[in-house]
């Protein structure tokens, strides 16, 4: 996992609960907690965090995700701008979200695994977004969707058709911009 | 550094607010680090890929010929890179509109059917639509989701797909625009820099590939095209001749091959200069082309036409037209005379206006032909009827004139067999002096060799039986050799035999031999000549070599020479059939002979004033420029003795003195006292 997404995590955890609680968070997680955006950390790091945050607040991990998510945006977007301003809505943000990605994955680690989103029409009109990865990180996706609405003042209304998390092979999720 | 002079926290809260502060310091000075970092970082990754994509290029433009191959690697290699839903390219042709060329690619055909149907055939013209907009501005264009929504031409189909932006770039061979690229995409089109970048790029390595492609282009063209008229060559017209020949449906109707050779071309050149046979040339070949496609209703070869046609230069003055899928014969016939009157009007070469007139050969296929060679033959064959007729026109091949060259052909093959067995004699027609006014009968001063074919069934044939196929056949070269050889050996004999006689040098008779052109304008002709004076030891001063003006036709520069040559060893020679052909004063003036012998049908019609004027002139030119005149075809006695007033100071003919066999003609220059003592 990228080193980033510490970072973003840490951001979140810290302008919601205050500087000592991300301390506090790496202590039950039982993490050092050093990470820098140039850097790579086990994708177990994350999960003890999450569960971590997920037993202090008295949360499920999805809803923890989906939480940080949510969250991240306004980070994003401060650390990030050149990737918000090219677009004037969430939807056309998001769609170019594979195109942000991968070269951020890659440019540190020209091997390294990325997240897929592949986005397709659905027969009623949605958007469907369909996301595989070992991480099982949908509700992440799902929170980081609905913070791009936030961001550009837009609604969505998000559909979980099918989630990894219930077994499935493959998240499935529908889009729909104009709820 | 003196420690008081550093303000310390006074308490535990204060310590911790600063620890706090300190942590944020440190914490943005991380931030900044790693922003500089990852901005470095991606800008690294994203020129590695960059260069990675545009290697890909570079080899595939390397690797191809083939702009249609190449393309649709490059479209690939652009879309999957930038991630963008559909790339298309259209060539910029000769009047300038950007026509799609088929070329294209998305991931997703289904998809993007609808703007992939509504591009793949289009053709836009300067400022229409995206790809008009390039080629109008010669500079990439952009097009964004809210233009694409309102004013895109193709916004349905976009909109179908999902399409959200478009670019279109030029792709240029120095200023000239050769093809567009045009990419759409399902996202917004963010980095225009990078995205410049890398598909300018790629356009430089297309170009590469259209500029190699053009070159190839370009030599198949020279192989294939006559480099001065620029129209198809004998190679081209043999392959699309055959082609056609192929298609002939089972009635094998339909084809027509024109043979069209120009009259009066070599005298432009050799008047005016190869200069000047060039710009006619050149201006035939317009007209020509202009005729054919104007009557093929403005429509070129390879166009849907009633009936196609093939113009082609294949020779020095020689065009060949075949007509292919001609619905009805008489269009070959039409044409050739379309043809002609497109040649009425003069052609200007530098100063000067000049004419050329058409001799045009047609034959049309049928089943009687196994291949398109033995057509093109037979309208050769008609070429040359129409251009023996002296006035050009058109001929169509026709059994007869077929059968004439059977005739010829079977005649040709019994020439052979003549050459080889030694069928041919010579008969010897003397010439005399026509003396002095008022007297009789002068003396002889020599003899004209003249060939005979003894044939083995019909006997006795006279030359002009035989002599024109000789010329055709290229048999007439062995025949005149045999002819010289023959003639010098006899009249050494005899030189001999009167020598002993006690006849003096002076007295000794000439030794007149006529030269075919052909044989005269060989390259060993008057080596050969002198091998033969050597051979036979007849005196060169007694040997005339007759030629007509037809050499002088063919090559004044190599008839000069050769005559030079040979008079330099004291042969005389002697400019035959006076009067008949060009008679052009200036290969009198220019060309060394001895002798000017008027043609016999001056002296048949000596009873009209008019021969009577021209021979008056003929012998005043010859006095003039000091040539003796033999006057040929001497019939009757008034004849000889009218030439004899006129100052003409030789003749032969039937009233003279008939061709001979050797014996009996030499037996002529016996006086007759020493006829009888031998």
């Amino acid at each position: 996992m990228k080193g980033v997404v510490f970072n973003l995590l840490e951001d979140a955890v810290v302008r919601e609960h205050g500087l000592l609680a991300w301390d506090g968070l790496l202590e039950m997680a039982g993490l050092d907690g050093a990470y820098t955006s140039l850097g790579s950390y086990p994708d177990s790091e994350v999960v003890r965090l999450v569960d971590a945050a997920s037993t202090a607040l008295g949360l499920s991990a999805g809803e923890v995700l989906r939480w940080f998510g949510r969250s991240a945006i306004p980070l994003l977007h401060e650390r990030y701008e050149m990737f918000f301003t090219p677009h004037k809505n969430a939807q056309s943000f998001v769609a170019s979200i594979n195109d942000i990605i991968h070269p951020e994955v890659r440019k540190l680690y020209a091997g390294a695994g990325c997240p897929h989103f592949h986005f397709h029409d659905l027969e009623d009109g949605r958007t469907g977004l369909a996301y595989k990865s070992p991480r099982r990180m949908c509700r992440l996706a799902h929170g980081f969707i609905e913070g791009a609405a936030d961001h550009y003042g837009d609604r969505v209304a998000i559909e979980h058709l099918a989630c990894m998390l219930d077994g499935q092979p493959v998240c499935r999720i529908a889009l729909d911009w104009n709820p | 550094m003196k420690q008081e002079a550093i303000p310390l926290p006074h308490d535990a809260a204060m310590a911790v607010e600063r620890l706090e502060r300190l942590v944020q310091r440190e914490r943005e000075g991380r931030l900044q680090a790693e922003a500089i970092a990852e901005r470095g970082l991606r800008e690294l990754y994203e020129s590695q890929v960059r260069l990675a994509l545009l290697q890909r290029i570079t080899d595939c433009a390397n690797r191809s010929n083939d702009f249609s191959e190449a393309i649709g690697e490059v479209l690939k290699e652009i879309c999957e890179h930038m991630n963008w839903a559909f790339g298309t390219a259209y060539r910029v042709e000769g009047y300038g509109a950007a026509v799609a060329c088929d070329a294209w690619y998305t991931a997703e055909p289904a998809r993007l059917f609808p703007l992939v149907e509504a591009t793949r055939d289009r053709t836009f013209a300067s400022g229409e639509g995206l790809p008009g907009r390039v080629l109008r501005d010669g500079h990439p264009h952009w097009i964004d989701e809210s233009e694409l929504a309102t004013s895109f031409c193709r916004r349905v189909e976009a909109a179908s797909c999902g399409i959200r932006s478009a670019c279109g770039f030029p792709v240029l061979i120095g200023e000239e625009i050769v093809c567009v690229l045009e990419f759409f995409a399902r996202t917004a089109m963010i980095d225009k820099d990078a995205i410049l970048l890398t598909v300018t790029q790629a356009a430089t390595q297309l170009a590469r590939v259209i500029e190699r492609e053009r070159a190839r282009a370009a030599l198949l063209h020279d192989a294939l095209h006559d480099a001065m008229t620029g129209l198809p060559n004998r190679t081209l017209l043999d392959e699309r001749s055959r082609a056609a020949f192929e298609r002939l449906p089972e009635s094998r109707e339909g084809l027509a091959v024109l043979v069209i050779d120009l009259d009066g071309f070599k005298a432009i050149n050799d008047k005016y200069g190869h200069h000047a046979g060039d710009i006619v040339l050149i201006e035939t070949a317009r007209r020509f082309d202009s005729v054919i496609t104007a009557r093929m209703g403005g429509r070129r070869r390879g166009d849907q036409a009633s009936w196609r046609a093939t113009l082609a230069r294949v020779g020095g003055d020689e065009f060949v037209v075949v007509l292919d899928a001609l619905p009805d014969p008489a269009i070959a016939m039409d044409l050739s005379g379309a043809l002609i009157d497109a040649l009425k009007a003069p052609i200007q070469v530098a100063d000067e206006y000049v004419n050329v007139g058409l001799s045009i050969g047609i034959a049309h296929s049928g089943t009687s032909y196994s291949s398109v060679e033995q057509l093109r033959q037979d309208a050769d064959l008609a070429m040359y009827e129409a251009k023996s007729g002296g006035h050009g026109g058109v001929v169509t091949f026709s059994d007869s004139l077929g059968n004439e060259r059977r005739n010829r052909m079977a005649l040709e093959s019994e020439l052979r067999d003549a050459i080889r067995e030694k069928q041919f004699t010579l008969y010897y027609q003397p010439i005399f002096a026509l003396g002095k006014a008022g007297a009789n009968t002068g003396k002889l001063r020599g003899f004209e060799a003249l060939i005979r074919w003894n044939h083995p069934d019909r006997g006795l044939v006279e030359p002009g039986r035989f002599i024109p196929a000789a010329e055709a056949g290229g048999l007439i070269v062995f025949i005149g050799d045999w002819v010289l050889r023959q003639a010098c050996s006899a009249m050494a004999r005899l030189h001999r035999s009167l020598t002993e006689r006690g006849f003096a040098p002076g007295e000794l008779p000439y030794i007149s031999i006529n030269i075919a052109p052909q044989q005269f304008l060989q390259p060993t002709f008057s080596s050969h000549v002198q091998r033969v004076l050597l051979e036979t030891g007849v005196p060169p001063e007694l040997v005339r070599l007759e030629v007509t003006e037809g050499v002088a036709i063919i090559d004044p520069d190599q008839t000069r020479q050769v005559l030079e040559q040979v008079r330099s060893w004291g042969v005389k020679t002697s400019l035959d059939d006076f009067g008949t052909g060009y008679s052009s004063l200036s290969y009198l003036q220019n060309l060394p002979f001895d002798t000017l012998k008027i043609d016999r049908s001056f002296i048949a019609s000596m009873d009209d004033p008019k021969s009577r004027k021209i021979i008056r002139a003929i012998l005043d030119l010859a006095s003039n420029l000091n040539l003796s005149v033999v006057a040929e075809g001497i019939e009757t006695m008034e004849q000889g003795a009218s030439l004899r007033e006129m100052g003409c100071e030789y003749g032969q003919g039937y009233h003279l003195g008939r061709p001979l066999d050797e014996a009996s003609a030499f037996a002529l220059v016996w006086p007759e006292g020493t006829a009888s003592a031998a």
